[in-house]
């Protein structure tokens, strides 16, 4: 249960303070002494790109995981929950993106999942159980069938039960993670209805959307972060959407990038009205020399894209072609003959074998080379290992050691060689600098446009508009699986750019 | 640091968790390379203990003959698991294919086929039933636990119906020597064992599919991404492990001289242990035939030693499995260590 407030607490005073929480992953500083006060009551947005660092701060404030500096304070109390058990005792309950409900259990097993109920010496009584719950729904001013399973329950319907949950537990502070994500129009204003409901009953709630015109709408405040730091915390009635934009944006990165290219090239790479998972008719070109920037919000389809290109995904429709010669799909082996290669997004789970050597990882996406009638020769493994972790100055003890001991910036590196090796005409790289630090980001900034000046057709997705304005020539954005617009990188801004995501094509 | 970490031995099994934490702290390299030479160090504790106890019986020349010609068929068996459990899959239907095969092969003698015809007429069927396991779990992507429990069953099936559940016998001499016959001084299933040992030994370690097979067992969807064609791949490390159990059954049949429909059962468990025993020895986690051969090394020592000793064979079973249990969890000790 909650701790006893102290009684002279005035009525405004907040219900939850963040006070300066920190965090670091390796030398990264992820959130950057972060101070938000949060009123009983209230709806409070946390706003910010991807990769401001909002995740990890709600993860801090709901106990997933600790802080490196900073505490909570509620009711004026100082705490720090050590674990997600300890931040439901102070009445702090977060609900994930994707809700942790068991969806084989009805709505009153969900609800009262992990929780003990008193006299009943493990067996559970299910009458009472369920009289429990439907009290919890009605303190929603909501009534769902309680005995069919929430697997097969709506969308809203599953927020609904996982937000009875929290209350089950005595929620004060209610932290959602994109809860309209996955709802439609009106099941959002149903989400809406109820959550205004909570916050009149005196339930504070942080709300973490992508979704402006719905933060306006419902929230109280909002707080902008931006790189770990906080950038701003205003009244949401003293602010506007182009105030939170620039204040997400910032001011440009500044001069790690390596000037453009002048070459205008040749269209090597031509995709024509690409249909698959996630992706509707989308057509694009790459040009020799150049690097093509693709921008999109998280699920528009920009992995996708690359994926179906370099035959790793299937096509439903539409063909690719390489200098003209159309490409049949849905074969790596195929498209990195044809000379594309893809430098995938998760260099852990996709890159690299992470118990295998620098040098077996590499030869892995050059057996050919290294080969003569499939028997394999070490000594050129080792050569041609040997020579990559030269060029790209991988920092390592030597080419045999695990590619798991190495730092994040140089395992993206041995990803990078792997891919080099096969000397590809069109280079795809899927979030290229993610989790990686600033000196090394500019390494890969400037080997690509060295790449691109020998002739590479490039294309480069990223999530930070940033980098895609000082590393592309041209920008294209995907918003839903569609394209809505390809802008010269140079003619362009970061709110355009952001305008096209969220799919206003102009 | 507890004194467990520096000397692997059988009292860090005995140790409480709480201890089990504190010394998979301790960062330092000699004990790691300790633990993980444990079990060849076990098999070298084994036939120490085994030569002192017995050293006239156990030490002799012959008797390691016997212990190899013992653990051949083993061995051959183990040697395809290796290839499955690289692809980080495994084969439960190796024990029941080499019983099938055998007993096909057996009634295909009988019935006057030359020994030629009817073995490559077995392996053939080997390769088939590898192909299947190979389709199941490859390209309909059924888990090798659930496919070849399946097709385990339906060997064994297979198996009892081609025999009638019974024992087949009446094959001829030229067949018989496949498991009975000499070349030089070395019984012919050693030389069969050494021979498919090294064969595979020299695929997985030296050839450009090794490669392939340890990279999918390692990261699947990065070897994918690396051009590999990942159904293929595994798809044709079922093949091996068909064309092995099939191999291993026609010798087991020769050397019984008759076909019995269980004769390869108990060899798929022991194959399994085998390659987990060996699997303790790799720093990477994976498996190799050289660590398999170990494994073989141990269980058969084990057996054969216990044997001399005249010790109980159902206490044999339940310290084989003691044995097993403290090899590998010494060696997960270890790699929590890195």
């Amino acid at each position: 249960m909650t701790t006893s407030p102290t009684s002279s607490a005035p009525l405004s005073a907040p219900l939850l303070d963040i006070r300066g929480l920190s965090k670091d992953y390796g030398s990264i500083r992820v959130v950057n002494d972060i101070h938000i006060s949060v009123s009983a009551g209230t709806i409070h947005a946390l706003l910010g790109e991807n990769g401001a660092g909002k995740s990890t701060l709600i993860k801090m404030v709901a106990g997933v995981i600790p802080p490196d500096a900073g505490h909570l304070e509620i009711d004026g109390q100082r705490q720090q929950p050590k674990n997600v058990a300890d931040a439901q005792a102070l009445g702090i309950v977060a609900l994930p993106q994707e809700l942790t409900l068991v969806p084989g259990l009805g709505a009153a097993e969900n609800i009262y999942l992990g929780q003990r109920q008193p006299g009943s010496l493990g067996v559970i009584n299910h009458r009472r159980l369920e009289r429990n719950a439907r009290e919890q729904m009605i303190r929603l001013g909501q009534s769902i069938p309680m005995n069919t399973p929430v697997g097969e329950l709506s969308a809203v319907q599953q927020t609904m039960v996982a937000l009875a949950r929290a209350l089950a537990r005595n929620a004060r502070v209610l932290v959602l993670d994109e809860p309209t994500a996955a709802l439609t129009d009106t099941e959002t204003e149903q989400l809406f209805d109820v959550l205004r409901g909570l916050r009149a009953a005196g339930t504070s709630i942080i709300y973490v959307s992508h979704r402006l015109e719905e933060v306006f709408r419902l929230a109280d405040a909002a707080t902008v972060m931006r790189n770990g730091s906080l950038v701003w915390t205003k009244p949401i009635n003293e602010t506007t959407t182009n105030d939170v934009v620039a204040a997400m944006i910032g001011r440009s990165q500044g001069e790690i990038f390596p000037p453009r290219s002048k070459d205008e090239g040749i269209e090597v790479l031509r995709v024509t009205d690409l249909t698959g998972y996630r992706l509707r008719g989308v057509s694009i070109a790459a040009r020799s020399g150049r690097v093509l920037g693709i921008a999109g919000l998280a699920g528009a389809g920009r992995s996708e894209l690359l994926k179906i290109i370099a035959g790793a995904q299937k096509a439903v429709d539409g063909e690719v072609r390489i200098d003209g010669k159309v490409i049949r799909g849905n074969s790596v082996k195929r498209a990195m003959v044809a000379g594309v290669a893809l430098v995938p997004e998760e260099r852990r789970s996709q890159g690299l074998i992470m118990k295998e050597s620098i040098q077996g990882n590499i030869a892995l996406a050059n057996l050919p080379r290294v080969s003569r009638f499939g028997v394999a020769s070490r000594r050129r493994e080792r050569a041609m290992a040997t020579r990559k972790v030269a060029e790209l100055q991988i920092k390592a003890a030597s080419v045999r050691q695990p590619v798991e001991e190495l730092s994040g910036g140089n395992q993206q590196k041995v990803v990078l060689a792997k891919y080099l090796e096969q000397k590809p005409r069109v280079l795809l790289l899927d979030e290229p600098t993610r989790g990686i630090d600033i000196g090394t980001k500019a390494e890969i900034y400037t080997l690509v446009r060295g790449l691109a000046s020998q002739g590479v057709a490039v294309i480069v997705v990223s999530s930070e508009i940033p980098e895609l304005l000082g590393i592309a020539d041209e920008i294209a954005v995907l918003h839903q699986g569609t394209l809505t617009g390809v802008v010269p990188a140079a003619e362009t801004d970061e709110q355009s750019i952001l305008h096209y995501c969220y799919g206003k094509s102009n | 640091m507890s004194q467990s970490t520096k000397m692997p031995s059988p009292t860090v099994a005995a140790s409480t968790p709480t201890e089990l934490v504190t010394s998979s702290t301790v960062k330092s390299v000699l004990p790691q390379r300790l633990a993980s030479l444990g079990t060849l160090l076990g098999l070298v504790a084994m036939v120490v203990l085994f030569g002192v106890l017995r050293p006239q019986i156990f030490l002799t020349g012959l008797n390691f003959s016997n212990i190899l010609e013992q653990v051949a068929i083993l061995a051959m068996i183990a040697t395809v698991q290796t290839v499955v459990m690289v692809v980080g899959d495994f084969d439960l239907s190796v024990g029941s294919l080499a019983s099938l095969v055998g007993v096909m092969v057996a009634q295909l003698l009988v019935a006057g086929f030359d020994p030629i015809v009817a073995t490559a007429f077995g392996l053939g069927a080997g390769l088939l039933a590898g192909a299947v396991n190979g389709y199941l779990v490859a390209y309909l992507g059924l888990s090798a636990f659930i496919a070849t429990l399946a097709t385990m069953t339906a060997f064994t099936g297979l198996a009892l119906l081609f025999s009638n559940g019974a024992t087949v016998f009446g094959l001829p001499d030229s067949f018989i020597w496949l498991g009975q016959g000499r070349i030089g001084p070395v019984p012919v299933p050693i030389i069969v064992a050494v021979i498919l040992v090294l064969v595979v030994w020299f695929v997985l370690s030296k050839t450009v599919i090794g490669r392939k097979w340890y990279a999918i067992g390692g990261n699947a969807e990065a070897a994918k991404l690396s051009g590999v064609n990942t159904k293929a791949v595994r798809f044709s490390a079922f093949l091996v492990s068909g064309f092995g159990a099939a191999l291993a059954g026609i010798i087991l049949t020769a050397r019984l001289a008759s076909g019995h429909p269980t004769a390869g059962d108990p060899m798929m468990l022991t194959s399994i242990a085998a390659v987990f025993l060996g699997i303790t020895l790799s720093r990477a986690g994976s498996p190799t035939i050289g660590g398999t051969a170990v494994g073989i090394g141990i269980l058969g020592v084990l057996s054969n030693g216990l044997n001399i000793l005249q010790v109980n064979s159902y206490v044999q079973q339940v310290l084989t499995g003691v044995i097993i249990i403290l090899a590998v969890s010494l060696s997960r000790l270890s790699k929590k260590t890195r």
